[in-house]
């Protein structure tokens, strides 16, 4: 062949690739899918009795109701948390009823209930105010404070002309009583122990003067008293004595530095709720196709799966961006968090399908919804409690719910960061599940590892597809090996850094060489040393290239955490030799190329043989982490 | 309008369908028999394009049978009804006939004259409570929403009881004088006798007869030539009315029956042939009964699956 003749040969097959890749995966037809998915609807619906129709709307209409009323409670978990032995006479009495988190003992207010720990705060119009010495001890005397303060400013606003004759400007000092002492824990102090802090000067403010500003300024007085990082305990105004020199450190969980955002997680979650319940129903749809081969006239029709796949997720997906747009708009969540739940509901979908496609029976694919349902949800709600503390938290795109919820801006790079993982995760996810969505793989009923490797293997026909599905299961790859930070976050450096080295070796030997395994296993290629080491080399670049996507951690920053720079060190080579960063880039690309080559030789020959291979190229994984990490050090 | 060429499928070890070549004209009905697992459903799943052949070519009015366009025109019915039995006949009917592209008005009367023909009452009944023969007849309505040329039908009258059997194979018969291209798998080979034009047989996989019915049974078959004297003669059966039957492959062996009851002092009192049927083909050709090839694939599809 000349070389013009190869020329226009590879010049003709550039060209058809429109036309191949429309034949491999026709376009979805709007029309067909939309159907489908009415159908879905219409099927459903009737499987559901009017009865049942019934009860479920009478409990969605009383959830919605009652949802509101206890959002705007808030969550009570706190309610009657702080015992307060104070007795019906004494001036704070009614500061301590009016709080729902204190529970009055009136016939505790003693010394000894207190040492007994039957009470956290005792108020007395005899002495100080006296905290216990615990952690509770002092969160219940921080609330304490809080609470007279808010008190007073309640019984201001009962004022009912607050603009009568001429202004009135009300200045509000709150004295202290000399300091507060902290009872031992358990121990046999009389109460009248060390003495913490005798800061009277108390300064809130409360300025009155045009009536409608009143009340506001007189709140703002009680935050000026926080503010001002005063800690004598302001008096209530009904003739109390005084208060005292408070502590300084607070055992409230809303008083934890940085603060845990309680009330948003919990907001937050709600997102959750529902897509452990819609994955039940789409779940068994799925199935449903499978059992007694019910979907197979679907697949003679002149559908393509795709339209079939989409027509009867749409149902489901569209239902849950509804539930999240209205939960979104209940408790004060704006776009951000509407864009951050929809990934997470398309992963559980994405998930819930996969599972469908491979359980053998009802009872498989329950142990598969629940499973996706404990995992997701932790792994979603988890990080997001450290919302506030770390970076890693944003591997949850739940956190940027809670940023969301707290008033706190999202940047375009967290979002992305939060997200994209998800999204990505679900489209492979969805694409793995497709290759199954066929007469041969969907009433069959092999184990559920012989269907993964079906998957796998319906995506592997040529050197070209074996980096491109290298390329796809980046997303778990990156999944897989934030969850692990996340892991092992807790564990001090000396085990967390190896542990991620040995486990991000790994999750990429198993990306560069499993669906190679399933290629030979399903005699996509020959079995031979040369064919082997063509592939290997394929997947090892794919994955070079696509590894890449890894420098998504620099959105966040999460590159200058040590677990970050384990997990990611092409992210971490920032700040080196320029001839030390150029061989870092290139070091991947070879290693990539080797340890998939190795494992492509064992998967050629057996699955033994793979597995031993596997184990080596981990070894050499593992060895040239430590080797950068070394370099970079 | 249809053309096989080498077809081979493998199910990871287990060879279902190996090297069959074959072609079906148009308006021919057309039989593929053979037991239980000798490969029929394979092959007709793979010309409805719903299994992929692992080597061989398969074109169905010289489009691909992966072809989606190709789907339009054809009318398949699977071995078993796999029905969503939450719908009412009609609204099962009336959602695949969309999917088809079919119009409204059309499909509403396409599917009238098919449930009127199939004589399928309670249409808005769910399919759920009806039973096998309404659900079979709801099936085959199903496949003619498209009003297809082509129509591949799988046992279509499997698990049925007579009278509807009957009745589903004269409304094939009926098809076909209309004009459609059917292919037919039965392992029941009477109904297959019945209706087909040609047919190829098959066992583990393998075609082993093809052709017309007679010529078949001219490659194959051979006429039985049934004996009856009235004396008792070696190896023959009582036959009743004091008549003895001795059965012979041809007419010098019944010439040598005539002269041996001649010896004992009787005669030969009747003289009756019999043709093969395709299960006496079958036995020919394969050396066992397709009950006994079907026992055989059983054993043989469980050794390659473990």
């Amino acid at each position: 062949m000349t070389r013009g003749s190869r020329l226009t040969a590879v010049t003709t097959r550039l060209r058809s690739v429109p036309s191949r890749l429309r034949d491999r995966w026709p376009p979805l037809s709007p029309r067909k899918t939309l159907r489908i998915a009415r159908w879905e609807v219409e099927k459903s619906a009737g499987t559901i009795d009017r009865r049942t129709a019934a009860v479920a709307l009478l409990m969605l209409v009383v959830g919605g109701l009652a949802a509101p009323v206890v959002i705007a409670q808030g969550p009570g978990l706190d309610d009657g948390i702080y015992r307060v032995g104070v007795e019906p006479g004494d001036p704070y009495y009614e500061v301590v009823q009016a709080s729902d988190k204190f529970d009055a003992r009136p016939g505790k207010a003693s010394a000894a209930a207190l040492n007994g720990g039957e009470i956290d705060l005792l108020v007395t119009d005899r002495g100080p105010i006296i905290p216990r010495s615990t952690r509770k001890g002092q969160a219940a005397y921080a609330e304490f404070r809080s609470a007279v303060v808010e008190y007073n400013d309640g019984q201001m606003h009962l004022e009912d002309n607050q603009s009568a004759a001429f202004p009135v400007a009300v200045d509000v000092f709150y004295e202290s009583r000399g300091g507060s002492s902290f009872a031992p824990d358990g121990g046999t102090d009389d109460g009248a122990g060390s003495t913490d802090g005798t800061d009277d000067d108390g300064s809130g403010t409360s300025t009155g003067g045009d009536g409608s500003d009143t009340g506001e300024d007189g709140a703002a007085g009680g935050g000026g008293t926080d503010a001002d990082g005063d800690d004598g305990v302001p008096a209530a105004n009904l003739g109390g004595t005084g208060g005292f020199g408070g502590g300084t450190s607070s055992g409230d969980p809303s008083s934890i530095s940085p603060p845990f955002p309680f009330s948003s997680l919990v907001l937050a979650f709600l997102f959750i709720v529902p897509m452990n319940f819609v994955i039940q129903a789409y779940g068994s749809t799925i199935i449903n196709e499978r059992i007694n081969r019910r979907g197979e006239l679907l697949l003679v029709a002149p559908v393509s799966r795709r339209d079939i796949i989409a027509g009867k997720t749409l149902p489901y997906l569209l239902g849950l961006v509804a539930v999240t747009v209205g939960i979104a708009w209940a408790i004060g969540g704006g776009p951000a968090s509407v864009g951050a739940v929809i990934p997470i509901a398309l992963l559980f979908l994405a998930s819930t399908f996969v599972g469908g496609m491979f359980a053998r029976s009802f009872k498989e694919l329950t142990f598969v919804t629940i499973a996706v349902s404990v995992f997701l949800t932790s792994y979603v709600f988890v990080p997001a409690i450290f919302t506030d503390v770390t970076p890693i938290a944003l591997i949850s795109p739940l956190t940027v719910v809670v940023m969301d919820l707290q008033g706190q801006s999202v940047g375009l790079g967290e979002f992305t960061f939060a997200t994209a993982p998800f999204l990505l995760t679900s489209l492979v996810l969805f694409t793995l599940g497709a290759g199954t969505y066929r007469e041969e793989d969907m009433f069959s009923q092999r184990p559920v590892h012989r269907k993964a490797l079906d998957a796998i293997a319906t995506r592997v026909r040529s050197v070209g597809s074996v980096a491109l599905v290298t390329m796809l299961l980046l997303p778990f790859v990156f999944l897989a090996e934030l969850l692990a930070i996340a892991l092992v976050f807790i564990l001090p450096r000396s085990v967390s850094v190896p542990a991620l080295f040995l486990t991000v070796a790994v999750i990429e030997e198993i990306a560069k060489s499993i669906h190679v395994y399933a290629g030979f296993e399903y005699a996509r290629f020959e079995r031979s040393k040369r064919a082997a080491v063509v592939l290997g080399i394929a997947s090892g670049v794919g994955f070079f290239l696509a590894e890449k996507l890894t420098l998504l951690v620099q959105l966040v920053q999460l590159q200058t955490l040590p677990e970050g720079q384990s997990a990611f060190p092409d992210a971490a080579v920032g700040g080196v030799d320029p001839l030390v960063a150029l061989g870092l880039l290139a070091l991947p690309l070879l290693l990539h190329t080797v340890t998939a080559t190795l494992s492509a030789l064992g998967a050629q020959r057996s699955r033994r043989a793979y597995l031993g291979a596997f184990c080596v190229a981990v070894a050499v994984h593992l060895l040239y982490n430590l080797g950068v990490s070394g370099l970079v050090a | 309008m249809i053309t096989v060429e080498d077809l081979r499928k493998e199910y990871g070890g287990f060879v279902a369908v190996d090297g069959s070549t074959f072609s079906v004209d148009s308006g021919e009905v057309f039989g593929v028999v053979g037991p239980n697992g000798a490969g029929k459903t394979t092959t007709l799943k793979t010309l409805a394009g719903l299994v992929e052949p692992t080597s061989g070519t398969v074109s169905v009015a010289g489009r691909a049978a992966d072809d989606p366009e190709m789907r339009r025109n054809l009318g398949f019915l699977p071995e078993e009804s796999p029905l969503y039995e939450e719908m009412t006949a009609n609204s099962y009917l009336e959602f695949f006939a969309d999917l088809y592209d079919v119009p409204d008005d059309v499909a509403a009367e396409r599917i009238t004259e098919a449930l009127d023909r199939l004589d399928l009452e309670h249409r808005e009944r769910r399919i759920g409570d009806m039973s096998k023969g309404m659900k079979r007849k709801v099936a085959i309505a199903r496949s003619l929403v498209n009003d297809p040329d082509v129509l591949i039908y799988d046992e279509p009258a499997s698990g049925l009881d007579p009278l509807t059997t009957n009745y589903i194979i004269e409304f094939t018969e009926q098809l076909a004088e209309q004009g459609k291209t059917i292919v037919f798998s039965a392992h029941n080979l009477y109904h297959v006798e019945s209706i087909c034009d040609r047919v190829i047989v098959m066992n583990h996989g393998e075609i082993i007869a093809r052709g017309t019915l007679d010529e078949i049974r001219r490659e194959h078959g051979s006429t039985e030539y049934h004996v009856y004297t009235d004396v008792e003669l070696d190896a023959a059966e009582p036959a009743g009315d004091e008549r003895y039957e001795s059965v012979v492959g041809d007419m010098d062996a019944v010439e040598a029956l005539r002269s041996q009851a001649a010896a004992l002092g009787g005669s030969v009192v009747d003289i009756q042939t019999r043709d093969p049927s395709l299960e006496d083909i079958f036995l020919d050709i394969a050396g066992e009964t397709p009950e006994q090839a079907s026992e055989g694939e059983r054993d043989r599809t469980v050794e390659a699956e473990t």
